[in-house]
């Protein structure tokens, strides 16, 4: 039923652009995740130039160019730079914990098994029957890619870990300080932490819709002006985040309040694995101060609401929900409706009934297109909240739950009478509060990552 | 007592290509980017209407219900889409100077008419985004409301599980924009046809002008005249009539909101001393128009009169309709009757 297909497609036809001839033609934008900032994790894009003769045989094992992603800092500042022997144990220093970390990471990643699944799937590859099958093929291959750049970037590790560490031997050989030399053991190591942190932080995303771009959604708290400023503070704050990270921030909603602040907003980052860095940030953010909007500059609590959603592709919602489960309200305030108002007021907010799981669009011009909008967070949702109970399909969701954890204190921001910030699940905190605010988020990101990675490995371990 | 237009007299001549006199207007957002202007003259002229949207307070809405500061923001942001040819690198300011469909002193004027003439924000810009359509509007023109979206999903419903109605004849009376009958003529099967018709020359060519944009000519024609007269022709072919007809009582048009009531065609609102003049007359030419099994959808001002339509329907035209009943809009309130022609 061509026709019918046709309806329930909205077109979003851009206001900007000419209608083509034939509008039922028009092609329809995928909500997509564009402009992905792709971290640098693969082969050597983080190795240092190497200038000295003496480590690069060990660097440039597998051949071929080595694209010099940093400037060539062994050489950059050797005239100048006189090292004292302070600084060559610091380096030392810095060495030997580099190196441990190194075999951390080795050991924490499964060195036997990866090599155990490399030969299987190299075998799997290398099988004649291979393409009988084109989307397991793929997958297998890919997976075979996965595997190799895996084990490729934990040898370049080790062996970056060993230059650094022949440079530090070879100077207590040594007479004299070769300044060079332990420029070049400096830059290894800055160069290897760097990638070390990419490596665990990524290894720490591996839910299956970390990679997507995700919605924000800023809800004001009760407690009126006070709240909503704090809802806007925050907003700041996770734009502030977005742009830090090149990623690509929208503001696609946003209700201001009547006399400062607002009262709900939604930010659309799209990037990736922006989903999976925010994800932890769902869950309510109070703020201790002292109110601006008090004359007597009374101490004030406020709440402000954060939700998290990925941003998945159309053809990814692959949930059917019954419509008597859903029940669909629209704004249009009050009074007679129809012909006796006209408002732009097209906001939606479909609830799921069982799981009373709700979402709002307003942001698109008509209507439908905002149920079409709403619907597919809604689903988004819905998919995130089933994988985070790890219910196998929606019906089981358990509505309670959602409330409760959607809703769980987070984190704490406190101005006044001392300037603390403090994650309540991660105990993470900082008292450089001005940066938080100013998007300074990836301590707080990455300690929850890892509280999480810690919590789910346990389960498993006892098992 | 005012003339009636709302009987069926046939006062205008039937036709079947509307009159050509009439030129409509084409929306800010087709128009050509032709105008420059610098950045900062923009960015004057951008502030300057925040502050005339945010000095309004909840002034209208006190009033008479009108719009508040929050939503004429959001058609400030809205009239900048459609004005500017590239609205985003305005905001991020990366562009200067910035190419614009309309001039400087006209964006003056429009948000100026906006604001304190209270003129529709889609007569400003000469649209309206209805389901996933884009419709051209204009003054003369009822603007398509959100409700009757919901008129096409109920059309949808019934032809998916009949095939007659999906590829038979179908009319909307009052088309005003043309919304339903283009909205309609997009679900049904490609041999469904929709005749629309108004009385008003100024909305048929609105409408002719909306179902050319959307390439739909051969499956919409468009009508002018009272009613049903222009269907006269094609009496008891119709397997389905669609309408949103004027349906607010005479005596409330004083009291809406200044955007409806000062803007507005009262053509397109007046439904006479009850308001359900039109709608009456629709029940009753609804017998022989339609089929039997075809279906009807009107839109009407709320419970009331939907209650009273039905009760009308169940004794003045007693097994004539079957299944008739009311539907209730997003908000809750019985906004919609739909009933099937006995067989």
């Amino acid at each position: 039923m061509e026709g019918m297909v046709q309806s329930s497609v909205p077109q979003y036809s851009k206001p900007f652009h000419s209608l083509p001839r034939n509008p039922t033609s028009v092609p329809i934008p995928r909500i997509k995740a564009t402009h992905r900032r792709i971290p640098q994790l693969t082969s050597h894009s983080f190795l240092p130039s190497i200038s000295s003769p003496l480590p690069s045989s060990m660097l440039l094992q597998k051949g071929g160019t080595v694209p010099f992603a940093t400037p060539e800092v062994g050489v950059s500042n050797t005239e100048t730079r006189e090292w004292a022997m302070q600084d060559f144990y610091t380096l030392r220093k810095d060495v030997e914990t580099v190196v441990e970390r190194v075999e951390e990471i080795r050991g924490g990643a499964g060195l036997k098994q990866l090599q155990e699944d490399l030969a299987a799937l190299e075998a799997a590859a290398a099988d004649s029957s291979l393409w009988d099958n084109r989307a397991k093929a793929q997958e297998t291959l890919q997976a075979l890619t996965d595997c190799k750049d895996k084990l490729m970037l934990l040898h370049d590790f080790k062996a970056q870990a060993d230059d650094a560490e022949t440079i530090i031997k070879l100077t207590e050989e040594m007479d004299s300080i070769d300044s060079a030399l332990l420029q070049e053991a400096s830059g290894i190591i800055k160069e290897l932490n760097k990638a070390l942190d990419r490596f665990e932080l990524t290894q720490l995303l591996s839910g299956p819709y970390d990679k997507e771009a995700a919605v924000i959604t800023i809800t004001a708290g009760a407690g009126g002006t006070d709240a909503q400023d704090w809802a806007d503070m925050l907003l700041r704050m996770y734009v502030r985040w977005g742009e830090k990270q090149r990623y690509k921030t929208k503001v696609v909603e946003k209700s201001v309040g009547e006399e400062a602040g607002i009262k709900s907003a939604t930010i659309e980052i799209e990037g990736r694995y922006a989903y999976g860095y925010l994800s932890g940030e769902k869950g309510t953010h109070r703020i201790v101060r002292q109110s601006p909007f008090n004359s007597k500059g009374l101490r004030q609590t406020s709440f402000s609401g954060v939700e998290v959603m990925p941003l998945l592709p159309e053809d990814s919602l692959d949930v059917e929900i019954p419509e008597e489960d859903l029940d669909i309200s629209f704004t249009r305030a009050g009074g007679k409706g129809g012909q006796n108002v006209n408002k732009v007021e097209t906001a939606v907010r479909i609830t799921h009934i069982p799981t009373g799981v709700a979402v709002r669009c307003t942001e698109e011009r008509s209507q439908l297109a905002n149920k079409i909008k709403a619907l597919s967070r809604l689903k988004a949702k819905l998919l995130v909240i089933a994988e985070e109970q790890r219910a196998s399909e929606i019906k089981q969701i358990r509505g309670d739950a959602v409330k409760a954890e959607w809703g769980q204190q987070i984190r704490n921001y406190v101005f006044h009478p001392y300037k603390l910030v403090k994650d309540v699940r991660t105990a993470y905190e900082t008292s450089d509060i001005t940066s938080v605010m100013d998007g300074e988020l990836d301590p707080f990101i990455k300690a929850y990552l890892k509280h999480k990675y810690t919590l789910a490995a346990k389960p498993t371990g006892l098992t | 007592m005012r003339l009636s237009f709302i009987r069926p007299i046939s006062c205008c001549a039937v036709s079947s290509s509307p009159s050509t006199s009439f030129k409509p207007q084409t929306p800010l957002f087709l128009r050509p980017p032709t105008f420059k202007t610098t950045l900062s003259d923009l960015k004057k002229w951008h502030l300057w209407a925040k502050s005339l949207a945010s000095s309004v307070s909840s002034t209208f809405l006190k009033l008479d219900n009108g719009p508040n500061s929050e939503l004429l923001l959001r058609e400030l942001n809205w009239l900048i889409e459609d004005t500017i040819e590239t609205p985003k690198s305005f905001f991020q300011e990366t562009i200067n100077p910035v190419s614009t469909r309309v001039c400087l002193d006209e964006l003056y004027n429009l948000w100026k008419q906006r604001v304190e003439k209270r003129r529709p924000f889609q007569y400003i810009v000469g649209c309206e985004h209805w389901r996933d359509l884009v419709l051209s509007v204009e003054e003369g023109v009822l603007i398509p409301r959100p409700e009757t979206e919901l008129i096409v999903d109920l059309v949808d419903d019934v032809i998916k599980e009949n095939e007659e109605l999906k590829e038979g004849l179908w009319a909307d009376l009052g088309t005003g924009s043309g919304a339903l009958a283009i909205g309609i003529a997009r679900v049904l099967g490609s041999d469904g046809r929709v005749i629309a018709t108004d009385l008003s020359p100024v909305a048929t060519a609105v409408a002719s002008y909306n179902v050319q944009r959307y390439d739909l000519e051969e499956k919409v024609h468009v009508k002018q005249g009272s009613w049903f007269e222009p269907l006269r022709d094609d009496e008891g072919e119709f397997v389905g009539l669609v309408s949103n007809p004027p349906y607010i009582p005479s005596k409330e048009i004083g009291g809406l909101q200044a955007e409806v009531g000062r803007h507005e065609p009262r053509l397109a609102l007046d439904g006479g001393e009850s308001g359900m003049n039109d709608l009456i007359h629709l029940c009753d030419g609804a017998v022989s128009m339609l089929k039997p099994g075809g279906f009807f959808a009107f839109e009407t001002n709320g419970d009331e009169q939907s209650k009273f339509l039905v009760h009308y329907i169940e004794t003045k035209k007693q097994g004539n309709f079957s299944k008739v009943k009311m539907v209730s809009d997003f908000a809750g309130i019985k906004r919609f009757i739909t009933g099937f022609r006995g067989r």
